[in-house]
């Protein structure tokens, strides 16, 4: 069997808040709690769950750009949390992140030309003719007419601005791209089009693509295995296919349940789970889910449930599933 | 029974640019006990239909053609203190983001204790019964603990509720919610428009619900209103409409939809975006990109054509060719 893209072994991150008008001193705060998965590469893994569950962090993890607490990311065969800071520098090229308000990401001082060239003068040695000539391949590409190069983002709608930021993460020619909630500020009209584009660019690039998203109907339509995740914690793992139509644990059923759908000729029972998400600073006992979950038994409150196979690729972390059920 | 009808409403708003056409005709109907969905995209006027109603437009709005009319009054005639009148007790309106509208430096039991007091509880001790009960209604766990509380300690969903029981404190008849869960986690979305509901269907309370949320006008509504840069494009039950939508734009936003079933082809896009409401738009506004415009969608506004007796749908594709 390949390798996969993307290894991620037993990866945890914990905030020490030293201070802080709320947090008592010495507060820590699990983000992320012993995950593992793979991505195959040309896959698109989703990541799916409510806001705090820990989704952001674990991008930034990916790129280094914060330094997990504990765990392995193998990438490309490679030990990430391994390398020296210059070869990071340079894996960091094969690896990008489009993020949700393409805005904050973008600088106002710029025009489309710099905001797209800006990689291509740090990591290579073109020329400016061949940066012209790359810049508007790669503004054809995310399909906008070379005309954007002399734009700014303020004069960009939601839609362009979320292309020139695609094209800007495309320039150094990646193999690896987070998309974290990159169609969540969008109308649905202009969504449509850019979910388009991130499946036309995946086939014609080979990309391989993390999707983060709460949008189900989306990450469904993109995604070819899915993880939910639950404050730090992935509880169930399996094939987008078979998420939707068999999902298993209580948390992705509610989750599902909760979705509203555009067809209202289906009636369906609703699951409305009670309570919040819990704080990360001070998770339940046992199962995090379990305050909130109809099925709760007693070793849930007391012990976490390892992430067990209840069919060839379907993972899931739930007292539940224990003997085989 | 109709108990609402906004009828021909235009506002338009003055801006250092020049004048921005945010409504341009919207007329659409609210009967009693049931919820009303308001849907479009972003800036298509939406809110500034919500705030019309109850007269919260910002100062540079202006109010150029139409009648909001509630009961026997027009809405839009009333003064300043008769609509103050009706905004206390009548139609309320809760928002996207509840800790605007919650006064952080008041507990949520005295906040509730005003409104009770200005409907006749004069008793302080009647009053914290009753907030208690509210609190208890919109399914806040622990009343007796929350009434104490200030609204930063509440997480964003029990604000939401806590709004939601200040507007009921009032017993309205009618509540605008422009983009209640908008902020929320799709689980505690699900709370918040089961509460919904469950107040439609117990108090036969109205609600406009202004969302951009296919999925959550189809599970919540019984009727829809389809907004395109300030029209009514689309309109009918939501049984209907979803099941048989007439207008190009409403085809188009259902089909744009991904969805289970939809996995592996392209979605159908709505190529374009919508026209920013500085221009005066003379022919159907949705022209620039309908895939079936003719000539005369550029030039005249297409009227209602009625699909049984309870969709209308505003489409020269409806008409027939020859007055062309
Ligand atoms: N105070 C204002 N001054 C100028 N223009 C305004 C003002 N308020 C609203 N508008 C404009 O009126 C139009 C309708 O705005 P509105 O807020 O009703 O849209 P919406 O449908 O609620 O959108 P969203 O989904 O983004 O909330 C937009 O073009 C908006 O820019
Ligand atoms: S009136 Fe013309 S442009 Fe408008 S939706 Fe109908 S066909 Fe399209
Ligand atoms: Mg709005």
């Amino acid at each position: 069997m390949t390798e996969p893209l993307l290894r991620v072994q037993g990866l945890s991150m914990t905030f020490s808040r030293k201070s802080g008008f709320f947090s008592r001193v010495g507060e820590e705060l699990r983000a992320l709690n012993d995950l593992s998965f793979t991505i195959n590469a040309g896959e698109t893994l989703g990541i799916v769950g409510e806001s705090g569950c820990g989704k952001s962090t674990l991008a930034r993890c990916l790129l280094r750009l914060l330094t997990p607490t504990a765990g392995q990311i193998y990438f490309a065969g490679q030990d990430l949390l391994a390398l020296p800071d210059e070869t990071m520098r340079r894996m960091r090229q094969r690896m990008q992140i489009v993020l949700q308000n393409p805005f904050s990401s973008l600088s106002p001082r710029l025009n489309g030309f710099q905001l797209i060239a800006e990689p291509l003068r740090t990591h290579t040695t073109m020329s400016r003719k061949e940066m012209m000539d790359e810049v508007a391949a790669l503004l054809a590409e995310v399909g906008l007419p070379s005309e954007f190069m002399s734009r700014h983002p303020h004069q960009l709608s939601g839609g362009q601005a979320q292309r020139i930021a695609l094209a800007r993460a495309l320039a150094l020619n990646p193999d690896f791209v987070i998309l974290d909630e990159p169609t969540s500020a969008l109308d649905v009209s202009v969504q449509a089009q850019i979910i388009n584009l991130l499946i036309r660019l995946q086939k014609q690039r080979a990309l391989t693509y993390l999707f983060i998203t709460h949008d189900l109907g989306v990450i469904q339509h993109i995604g070819d295995r899915i993880a939910v995740m639950y404050l730090g914690k992935i509880v169930e793992e399996t094939s987008s296919e078979r998420i939707f139509a068999n999902p298993q644990h209580p948390y992705t059923q509610a989750l599902l349940s909760s979705t509203p759908l555009p067809d209202p000729s289906r009636s369906r029972q609703r699951i409305i789970l009670p309570g919040t998400v819990p704080s990360a600073v001070d998770p339940p006992s046992g199962c995090s889910f379990h305050p909130r979950c109809a099925h709760v038994m007693d070793q849930c409150r007391t012990l976490y449930p390892a992430a067990r196979q209840t069919s060839v690729g379907h993972h899931v972390s739930c007292h539940l599933y224990e003997n085989g059920a | 029974m109709t108990l609402l009808a906004v009828e021909n409403l235009h506002v338009q708003f003055s801006t250092p640019f020049g004048a921005v056409y945010a409504l341009r005709g919207i007329d659409f109907e609210l009967s009693k006990g049931e919820i009303l969905g308001l849907v479009g995209e972003t800036g298509c006027g939406k809110s500034v239909t919500g705030r019309s109603i109850i007269g919260l437009l910002d100062e540079n709005a202006e109010v150029t053609q139409g009648r909001v009319r509630f009961e026997n009054a027009d809405l839009l005639q009333l003064s300043e203190a008769d609509l103050r009148e009706i905004r206390g007790n009548r139609i309320a309106m809760i928002f996207q983001d509840p800790a605007v509208a919650l006064n952080p430096l008041f507990t949520i039991g005295q906040q509730i204790g005003d409104v009770l007091r200005a409907h006749g509880a004069d008793l302080r001790s009647e009053q914290r019964e009753r907030a208690l009960q509210l609190l208890n209604d919109v399914g806040l766990p622990d009343p007796a603990q929350l009434v104490d509380v200030y609204p930063h300690q509440l997480s964003g969903g029990q604000q939401q509720r806590a709004m939601i029981a200040m507007c009921l404190a009032a017993e309205p008849d009618v509540i605008i919610a422009d983009e209640p869960t908008t902020a929320l986690d799709v689980t505690i979305q699900a709370q918040i428009l089961d509460l919904l509901r469950m107040l439609q269907r117990d108090r036969e309370i109205s609600v406009i619900l202004i969302t951009h949320d296919l999925g959550i006008v189809a599970e919540t509504c019984q009727q829809v209103v389809v907004l395109y840069a300030g029209r009514v494009v689309e309109k009918g039950s939501v049984e209907t409409l979803f099941a048989q939508p007439q207008h190009p734009y409403t085809r188009g936003l259902l089909s744009a939809l991904p969805r289970a079933g939809s996995r592996g082809r392209e979605l159908n896009v709505i190529s374009g975006t919508v026209p920013s409401g500085l221009e005066r738009i003379k022919g159907c506004a949705f022209a620039p990109r309908c895939g079936f415009a003719m000539p005369r969608c550029h030039e005249q506004q297409p009227a209602f054509s009625a699909f049984g007796p309870k969709q209308q749908s505003a489409c020269f594709l409806h008409e027939p060719l020859n007055h062309d």
